[in-house]
């Protein structure tokens, strides 16, 4: 009877690969930690836009990731109807998600601000699951893609691979937070947001309108988020349900890198990043998950005010 | 004769008092009303003959159930356990891995599933109390977990990995919960849901359920006047955590498989878990039932009025419901009736 031959899964693979040698071993880990700060670089944008409205409005946006879902939604009509590249349909979907930011701020979210944690919770879950079936009805539950020239395009550079995509999508956004972070540091109004941020009263005692910060702090949040979808258009699948997992992850990114600090959402962004790149290569892709999630029960556990926290909680 | 009329006399005026006491109590008159409408439920079968309504009504019950298990833990309690789903996932995988590997009948096998959800429950509460979590970070260590979990069931060969498990339809049997039609169904989840009903009304009028309100409206407060949150926090989770399990049991009796993908899901559980308690009132008596009376039947009603192939339609009834009642109807369609059930009796107080 003949053996069955033994089982290489995909750890074994990963093994023979890393002993081929020295420069193959240092090669692939740099690899992976390039794939993982471009997957990564589109978590901070994400996880910037949930921290902005955390910390200026404390709640938690349950309805984060459809925000990204209707950015990317809106890159593949602007592509399919009218033929625009998805990177310059930038400017439409930031506009349209603010204006649907602040229409859901001031018809949803202004109401429940002083509410108990769990209206707050289930309005926007409700929220969610409305933005969703919206999406289903209209654009249907089946996955969509685009398919652009540059999609599989790939520029080599000392040995490694970089996609034209990713890495267009990568350096977008680190100038869109960079550029948020200079506003909110640098302009009269973003002053006035982190203002709010620090002390609603306070704010308001010194004639800052903060009705109107709210709105557009919700606005500004859910249009990073927005960009974050069509920078992920050219190359990911797109479905109805796809937000949740990227509002899960946002989660544990504003969670790793302090609940309102923007610079935290950024680099935990990064960070979660690089452990699902790393997770997936020597786990399987199915099991990057558990490495983020991994984080997020640790932190939750034993540092719930983030690595940029003070001690208070 | 006498002796006969007498008896008569005095039961006529101790039946209206009785009456009178149901009625005028704001609790007792919902369990009233949640007894009312199981009884009408119950009469369903000799009227409607369609499976698909019977299954419309299963489901409704089955959601009616698993609402009253959140309403212990997120109604009476305040936890805001936001993925329930996690123990009515343990709860059906338990019940068809007893019966597809063990031979051990589903009537077990649902109560086994609820401990081994409650274990998980407790082994919750004792983590996120050790570790102080709270509020907003509660809910999302919840999500986390579900996902956690997601991920541990596709992986896990045993309980069929990322396929999932199902059982075959066979010859109808008692034993392994397979019957030819669905009224028997029918009259287990009726029954599992008047059980579920009573022992709510049990929990709330007992001094856990006082323990349990205290904890609710203001914990600090609770704790300073001696109730021992955190025991009581586990208790509700684990009572809430079995009883979800037992539900997740039964549905996965009635819809055969369960996939780790669908099921370890947000949305399913806003479908499930959230909108039913939450439109019917959160924390009341009659919330949970009135709820999934509404629930499944309204977003079916849309599809049938919509008549589309389109998905999506449940999914926008559920999410306008949620939002709706939190902007409009704080204590939901229960809020509604004790409005004017307050209005009525406080006219009949006052004309006697």
């Amino acid at each position: 009877m003949p053996t069955a031959p033994p089982r290489r899964g995909r750890y074994f693979q990963a093994v023979v690969l890393l002993n081929k040698g020295h420069k193959m071993n240092l090669n692939i880990v740099l690899q992976i930690l390039v794939n993982g700060l471009f997957t990564g670089g589109i978590y901070s944008l994400v996880a910037v836009g949930l921290t902005l409205i955390y910390g200026v409005m404390i709640i938690i946006n349950f309805a984060h990731g459809e925000f990204l879902m209707i950015g990317i939604y809106i890159a593949y009509w602007a592509y399919t109807l009218l033929g625009v590249d998805p990177y310059l349909s930038i400017p439409l979907a930031f506009i349209l998600i603010f204006f649907l930011g602040i229409l859901i701020q001031k018809g949803l979210v202004q109401h429940i601000l002083d509410a108990h944690p769990m209206s707050q919770i289930v309005l926007l879950v409700g929220l969610s699951t409305l933005l969703i079936g919206l999406a289903q009805f209209f654009f249907g539950a089946e996955p969509r893609a685009i398919r652009v020239p540059y999609e599989t395009a790939v520029i080599s550079f000392l040995g490694l691979r970089f996609s034209v995509a990713r890495s267009v999508a990568f350096l977008s956004a680190l100038v869109i937070s960079v550029v948020l972070y200079l506003f909110l540091n640098y302009t009269k109004t973003g002053k006035a947001m982190r203002a709010v941020s620090q002390s609603r009263v306070a704010a308001q005692l010194m004639g800052i309108n903060i009705n109107y910060i709210y709105a557009l702090t919700f606005g500004i949040g859910a249009a990073v988020t927005g960009i974050g979808g069509v920078l992920l258009a050219p190359n990911h699948v797109m479905i109805p349900t796809m937000g949740v997992t990227y509002s899960v992850i946002a989660f544990v990114v504003v969670v790793l890198g302090t609940m309102g600090n923007f610079i935290g959402a950024f680099i935990g962004g990064l960070i979660i990043g690089v452990a699902e790149a790393f997770a997936g290569f020597y786990l399987g892709g199915d099991l990057k998950i558990v490495a983020s999630m991994g984080i997020f029960i640790i932190i939750l556990l034993f540092k719930p005010s983030g690595l940029f926290g003070r001690k208070q909680r | 004769m006498n002796k006969n009329q007498r008896n008569q006399k005095e039961l006529a005026p101790s039946l209206s008092t009785w009456f009178k006491k149901i009625i005028l109590d704001w609790d007792s008159f919902q369990m009233a009303v949640n007894f009312g409408l199981l009884g009408l439920i119950a009469l369903a079968p000799l009227f409607i003959d369609s499976s698909y309504y019977l299954g419309i009504i299963i489901v409704t019950l089955i959601y009616a159930f698993v609402g009253v298990s959140w309403n212990i833990i997120a109604g009476f309690t305040g936890q805001l356990l936001i993925a329930h789903i996690s123990f009515i996932a343990i709860g059906a995988y338990t019940t068809i891995v007893l019966l597809n590997k063990y031979l051990i009948s589903p009537w077990l096998g649902i109560w086994v599933g609820g401990f081994f959800a409650a274990v998980l429950g407790i082994i919750v509460a004792l983590i996120t109390l050790r570790y102080g979590l709270k509020l907003d970070y509660f809910a999302l260590f919840t999500i986390a977990l579900m996902v956690a979990l997601r991920t541990l069931f596709k992986k896990w060969d045993y309980v069929g990995g990322a396929v999932g498990m199902w059982f075959r339809l066979e010859n109808p049997s008692f034993g392994k919960m397979i019957f030819a039609s669905k009224v028997p169904y029918l009259y287990i989840t009726l029954g599992l849901v008047l059980l579920g009903l009573i022992f709510q009304y049990y929990i709330y009028k007992s001094k856990i359920g006082k323990y349990l309100l205290a904890i609710r409206d203001d914990e600090d407060a609770a704790a300073a006047l001696g109730v021992n949150t955190s025991l009581y926090k586990t208790v509700s989770v684990a009572i809430g955590a079995f009883m979800g399990g037992v539900g997740g049991g039964i549905y996965m009796m009635y819809v055969t498989f369960i996939e780790p993908p669908q099921v370890f899901d947000l949305g399913l559980n806003v479908e499930i878990v959230m909108t039913g308690p939450i439109i019917g009132g959160l924390g009341t008596l009659s919330g949970p039932l009135l709820g999934a009376l509404l629930n499944k039947p309204v977003a079916e009603i849309v599809r049938a009025v919509l008549a589309s192939g389109r998905s999506g339609i449940s999914q926008i009834v559920y999410g306008s419901f949620l939002i709706v009642t939190i902007l409009f109807l704080p204590y939901g369609v229960t809020g509604v009736i004790h409005n004017i059930y307050e209005k009525l009796t406080r006219k009949y107080q006052e004309n006697r």
